[in-house]
């Protein structure tokens, strides 16, 4: 064993050990967080929330169990590695029936066929390209376990549906054999969220003829409460349909949205807009007094 | 020397937390190197250049092999450079309230190649992870330029510069600020090597834009880099359809003696999650002998700086041991400490790996 020249080993050791106590203090001073209101996911409760389902075969849950508090450590926001994100407000729509980035001839989750969904293949570490999923596992993080794959892999043999709660929102969604409808949207219909979504997305059964949307198709809108009849205020937005996955539709708002109940509306005589390269178009439901049609309702309670 | 192991051992037992996190940037700051004295690349990582190959052989390890190695130096033929990594491991990860995973697992085998095309002036790099799993393309890309001193350009697909390039992908700094050497971008980099500077342009689709064919990021990073300390600034903008995202990081090295200390604070703002994120690392390296390297690193991680009591820590313990050029055996313990309702946040590693390159 040799030892290092003079030159290398360096002078004496009154530096290393001044800077040695640095290190101990920054390590003794870094803390973590108590997770004082926080649920499991270290978002803030919401009076009357509840903490995530228990893993079960459907969307919400493995939504709540497993994508949230460990894929998005990754796969979220602007960074999201080959785009796919697995936060709420995006994962179905980014998962479902969508081609995968590196093996494109498997879609991510192919509804009915588990073993050919790559999403599993990921997850089992046999995808044919790129390192098993969670990134690091089993070395740095537990893989997931194949009970837990168990309920994903269940799931996709059920078809892959969408939160129970989303798809209760599709209103144009029912019995439309061969015809365009909403399959999603997120937030979903009636749902209070803690700090406002980036984004709320539509989703549809077939992909969208993006030539036929125009800017007033879908719009948001706040209802301003202490009125009667109540206000409402269109929150300026953009709309967006990424190439990636024509079969969804993004409502970007301009500004971040403030507490309050908020709606999405489908304008009068939007049918033709959402239609597909087929020429399908979407059936709506019932129109209201000026003929626009609300697809879904949530609520902002901004906490922070 | 009995001082030296005496700290080592307090140092250990007053943890009693830390693991693997690997980084090799501190050779470069223990030598006061830049990352081009070693690295093909010159923002470093992957294919180490004929310096690099020596400094394996001769000045890494515990033993060297005499003259027995003499004839390899990376070199395949005049312009054609080679090089790999293959990391195996046994690791075993305990989590709150669920059973210990433990399992053998090839990490990754990467092989590297610089094709010489005019010398100092036009090369094509090409890293490949060929496994596990099936071969991915980590990096290739068309180099023009002089690397040592002056302007290059790169273009096509390459690990984007920013903050220290560390081995571990999953420490918090990397993680947090999405660039690390898990996502490969494409596009291109203007970069300046001139004496103690170095500074890199890149202009690239950005990750979360991989398939959506609109958006871009661009990212700076400048280092300014003295025998003894060194230190920089990075910052990224991405543009995408899921939102824009900006990260600012700041990240300086410092050798005493024979540790080298490196640390990192990264903040990043980004619309799509509407949140401000934040992660930090220090990093302490002890070179005790030649071949024996003690590795302490301590991270923070805030995943939203709006919420409270949702901060994470990691502490994390390694011992790298290199008994022979290109051979080294690393044994490590990490500890993660973070909301007690999330076992994920909370869980301990053991890992040995066996890690052999050229």
């Amino acid at each position: 064993m040799k030892r290092f020249p003079t030159a290398v080993r360096g002078s004496t050791g009154m530096p290393a050990f001044r800077g040695g106590v640095a290190f101990c203090v920054l390590l003794v001073a870094a803390c973590a967080g108590n997770g004082a209101g926080l649920d499991s996911n270290g978002r803030p409760l919401v009076p009357g929330g509840t903490q995530p389902p228990p893993l079960a075969a459907n969307f919400e849950s493995i939504q709540a169990n497993i994508f949230t508090p460990i894929c998005t450590v990754c796969h979220a926001g602007g960074s999201a590695p080959v785009g796919l994100r697995l936060d709420a407000a995006a994962s179905y729509n980014l998962l479902v029936g969508v081609p995968s980035t590196e093996v494109p001839a498997l879609l991510r989750v192919k509804p009915g066929d588990p073993s050919n969904s790559y999403l599993i293949q990921k997850l089992e570490g046999h995808a044919a390209v790129g390192a098993q999923m969670p990134y690091g596992c089993p070395n740095t993080q537990p893989c997931l376990t194949a009970s837990t794959i168990a309920f994903i892999r269940q799931w996709i043999t059920d078809g892959a549906p969408p939160a129970v709660a989303v798809a209760a929102a599709g209103v144009a969604a029912a019995g439309l054999n061969g015809s365009m409808a909403v399959t999603a949207i997120v937030p979903g219909s009636m749902e209070s969220l803690s700090a406002p979504p980036p984004q709320i997305m539509i989703a549809f059964n077939h992909e969208l003829d993006v030539s036929q949307l125009a800017t007033h198709t879908v719009h948001l809108e706040r209802v301003v409460a202490g009125t009667m009849p109540a206000g409402i205020e269109r929150v300026p937005a953009r709309l967006s349909v990424s190439s990636a996955n024509l079969r969804a539709l993004m409502i970007w708002p301009s500004y971040p949205l403030s507490a309050g109940h908020y709606r999405v509306v489908l304008d009068a005589g939007s049918s033709a807009d959402f239609s597909d390269v087929a020429g399908r178009t979407i059936a709506l439901g019932t129109a209201g007094e000026n003929g626009e049609t609300v697809i879904s309702t949530f609520d902002v309670e901004v906490t922070q | 020397m009995s001082q030296r192991f005496t700290l080592a051992a307090l140092t250990l037992i007053a943890l009693l937390r830390a693991a693997p996190a690997a980084a090799e940037p501190y050779l470069a700051v223990l030598e006061g190197y830049k990352c081009n004295v070693c690295h093909v690349n010159p923002t470093g990582g992957g294919l180490r250049n004929g310096f690099g190959t020596t400094y394996a052989k001769v000045l890494l390890p515990a033993e060297t092999l005499g003259n027995s190695l003499d004839a390899w130096s990376g070199k395949l033929a005049d312009r054609l450079r080679v090089g790999g990594d293959l990391r195996a491991d046994w690791a075993r990860v305990t989590a709150p309230h669920s059973s210990s995973q433990q399992a053998f697992a090839l990490e990754q085998f990467r092989v590297y190649a610089d094709l010489i095309v005019i010398p100092d002036r036009l090369g094509i790099y090409v890293d490949e992870q060929v496994a596990p799993n099936g071969s991915q393309n980590a990096e290739a890309y068309v180099r023009y330029g002089n690397t040592t001193d002056g302007f290059y350009v790169k273009g096509g697909q390459f690990y984007l510069p920013f903050g220290w390039r560390l081995q571990d992908q999953t420490a918090f700094v990397r993680e947090v600020t999405g660039i690390n050497m898990t996502t490969p971008d494409k596009g291109v980099e203007v970069g300046y090597e001139h004496a103690a500077w170095s500074a890199g342009l890149d202009l690239t689709n950005g990750a979360a834009n991989a398939a959506s064919g609109s958006g871009y990021q661009v990212t700076t990073q400048l280092v300014y880099t003295k025998p003894v300390w060194r230190v920089g600034i990075a910052g990224s903008s991405t543009k995408s359809n899921a939102g824009d995202r900006r990260v600012g990081g700041l990240f300086a090295g410092l050798k005493t003696g024979p540790i080298a200390w490196l640390a990192e604070g990264d903040i990043v703002h980004d619309d799509s999650l509407g949140r401000t994120l934040a992660a930090g690392l220090v990093e302490g390296d002890w070179r005790i002998l030649q071949g024996h390297n003690l590795k302490l690193t301590a991270e923070y991680s805030d995943p939203d700086r709006s919420v409270h009591n949702n901060q994470q820590t990691r502490y994390s313990f390694v011992y790298e041991y290199t008994p022979l050029p290109f051979l080294q055996l690393r044994a490590g313990y990490r500890h993660n400490f973070g909301i007690p309702q999330n076992n994920q946040q909370n869980q301990q590693l053991v890992l040995f790996e066996l890690h052999g390159y050229f």
